[in-house]
């Protein structure tokens, strides 16, 4: 974000401008300009900013998706302490997150290094990774639902030709959740790595061409020069991979419904669920606030630790 | 850090390839071509991985209904004949129509909503412009599915609509509606903000130029800075029209009747609804052909794709 302050200097100097001649052109185009902001900002008023406060409102009450709730005040988040369905449902994102994420990043910075050192057909390898990211998750997670099909699946048949024993995949318990793990990181490799890829080819080749020069290792190279080049990417990377992770819904709704036993109920799943199956809204609401406070409080630990990095 | 021109984003990110210097013959030989080797190996069993799902797709998609109840690995003939069919066991015609409306629908109004509120943050002096700006940028943070129950509620009680009075009570507002799956949704702060980025790096000279000849600011924005930004315009549109044919758990929550319902939410449908004994190779051709206009979407806009990842990631 450090740009946005960059840019704020132009905005002063014509602001400066305006003081000095307050003229009728610039009247005109400072109309102008409200002109078309408006229909943007009106909108992001009604259908964001509005309902990120209705949602916090509504956590304190009762309502219900008809009539009128009334003001319980911590009502629904005491009653989330001691909901179990709630409680598990928020380990099972917490894991899909812990694991998801870190073992996302990993894997898409290592392609992304391949496919940064001179390589041919570098676009193609590119798009098949990126595919899965553009393609509706709907349409992936029937995809997968048919691997994952314990008796006449892909899935199975693969550990078979490896002499392994056949899973129930989705639909044992044990191995839900980190079969829809797997396809998570499918899904989000792509994005990750194009990032990785767009921030290791701004690293100028000369520092690292000075670097070589001056004796270093190819390990030292990858620490000293292209890690720091990574910084500025790896924070966005981590913030947009947790607030996904935290969002998983459409694979959990089409592949197992949050079962076997509610195994893979996430925390947008159990929303959801309280929110238009047992049409609790104010409950729902009170949910979707504990979930904006986890999310915040990962991307601040993961925001500290980038600063800690920087300082060393 | 400085320019955030997504046209010369696009540039350095697929362009770079073809400027890295050629290795020269010697330094060619002095390389451990092992290492070379098992990186295109690696890579190459990457890539396949990544596509398998795809492949395995296709090829249930023209196995016959009998073929699936048992395992193979290639069908015994192509089956096409399962596109066809598929159409005529679910409205899958109305699904892709409902979808297709609904990416026109919120894709045009987000061009002319976002590329205008980008070029009046971007050149015209406003007042507490930088507040604007990060209360765009504050917005782009809030997750979608924090959105869901709040956005059902105000679309619920939009007044005079769906027998509601002027409170937005007694009715049903724009639930079961177009209004519902496209108006949430005619802009995005995201889209502002790539605007602004992109608008942010034109010169002034040609506005002022116009200025001088009389234009009004408005016939500037429009004849002049407009027509200069389609880089800016192909990428805010596709990745509008992947989110908008993407989307599912909005159809789901606001919409309920069968002529309204888009592609995924009709997919995730027919997958629930033949669950007893799902007919696979019907559901694998309609997912192919659910998937398949992003994917060419994506192969052929890819630098536009890479341009607006690049803007919003690595210069936000």
């Amino acid at each position: 974000m450090a740009t946005l302050t960059d840019r704020a200097a132009p905005a002063a100097a014509a602001a400066h401008r305006r003081g000095r001649r307050p003229s009728g052109v610039q009247q005109a185009r400072s109309r102008a300009g409200w002109i078309l902001l408006l229909p943007a900002l009106v909108h992001s008023a009604i259908f964001i900013a509005v309902p990120t406060v209705i949602v916090v409102a509504l956590g304190f009450t009762d309502t219900r998706i008809v009539g009128r709730g009334s003001w319980i005040g911590l009502g629904n988040y005491v009653k989330l302490l001691g909901d179990d369905t709630f409680r598990k449902a928020l380990l099972h994102t917490l894991t899909y997150t812990l694991v998801v994420v870190p073992v996302g990043m990993v894997v898409a910075l290592l392609i992304a290094i391949g496919l940064n050192q001179n390589i041919r057909v570098r676009g193609l390898f590119r798009t098949l990774f990126y595919i899965p990211v553009v393609t509706a998750t709907v349409a992936v997670s029937v995809v997968w639902l048919w691997i994952y099909n314990p008796s006449t699946g892909l899935a199975n048949e693969v550990l078979a030709f490896f002499g392994i024993g056949r899973s129930g995949w989705l639909t044992d318990p044990h191995t839900a959740l980190p079969a829809l793990m797997v396809v998570g990181i499918w899904q989000g490799l792509g994005f990750k790595m194009i990032l990785y890829l767009a921030a290791l080819q701004g690293i100028s080749p000369d520092l690292i061409d000075a670097a070589r020069l001056d004796g270093a290792s190819k390990w030292q190279v990858f620490r000293n020069v292209t890690w720091p080049g990574l910084a500025p990417v790896q924070f966005f990377v981590l913030v947009t991979s947790i607030a996904g992770s935290f969002q998983v819904f459409d694979l959990v709704y089409v592949t197992t419904g949050g079962g076997p036993a509610n195994a893979t109920n996430v925390l947008n799943f159990d929303i959801f669920t309280n929110a238009f199956a047992r049409l609790q809204i104010g409950y729902a609401s009170a949910e979707t606030v504990i979930m904006l406070i986890f999310v915040g409080v990962l991307i601040y630990v993961g925001r500290l630790s980038q600063r800690d990095r920087k300082e060393l | 850090m400085t320019s955030a021109n997504p046209q010369s984003v696009a540039d350095v990110v697929t362009a770079g390839e073809h400027l890295r210097p050629a290795l020269t013959p010697g330094q060619r030989r002095r390389r451990p071509r092992i290492g070379r080797v098992a990186l295109y190996v690696v890579l190459s069993v990457g890539g396949f991985l990544m596509v398998v799902p795809f492949l395995w797709m296709v090829l249930t998609s023209v196995k016959t209904l009998g073929e699936v109840n048992t395992f193979s690995w290639l069908p015994r003939g192509f089956h096409w004949r399962n596109y066809v069919e598929a159409f005529n066991v679910a409205p899958f015609a109305i699904y892709f129509r409902n979808s297709l409306i609904v990416v026109v629908g919120q894709t045009i109004p987000v061009l002319a909503l976002t590329s205008a509120a980008g070029y009046a943050l971007a050149q015209l002096p406003i007042r507490a412009k930088g507040t604007i700006l990060n209360y765009f940028i504050l917005l782009l943070v809030v997750p979608f599915q924090v959105l869901i129950v709040p956005l059902f509620l105000v679309v619920r009680s939009v007044p005079f609509a769906g027998g509601n009075d002027i409170l937005g009570h007694g009715g049903i507002g724009w639930i079961d509606s177009w209004w519902a799956l496209i108006i949430p949704f005619i802009s995005a702060p995201l889209y502002v903000f790539l605007a602004r980025q992109f608008f942010v790096s034109l010169p002034t000279e040609l506005a002022d130029a116009a200025r001088v000849d009389g234009v009004s600011e408005i016939g500037i924005f429009f004849r002049i800075m407009a027509p200069l930004a389609k880089p800016a315009f192909i990428t805010i549109a596709l990745f509008n029209a992947e989110s908008a044919w993407n989307g599912f758990i909005w159809p789901l929550v606001a919409t309920s009747s069968e002529r309204l319902r888009p592609l995924q939410f009709g997919l995730a449908a027919f997958v629930q609804s033949n669950s007893g004994s799902p007919q696979w190779p019907f559901i694998m051709a309609m997912s192919a052909l659910a998937t398949l206009p992003m994917i060419l979407l994506f192969v052929f806009g890819q630098r536009y794709f890479i341009a607006g990842l690049a803007t919003s990631g690595i210069k936000g």
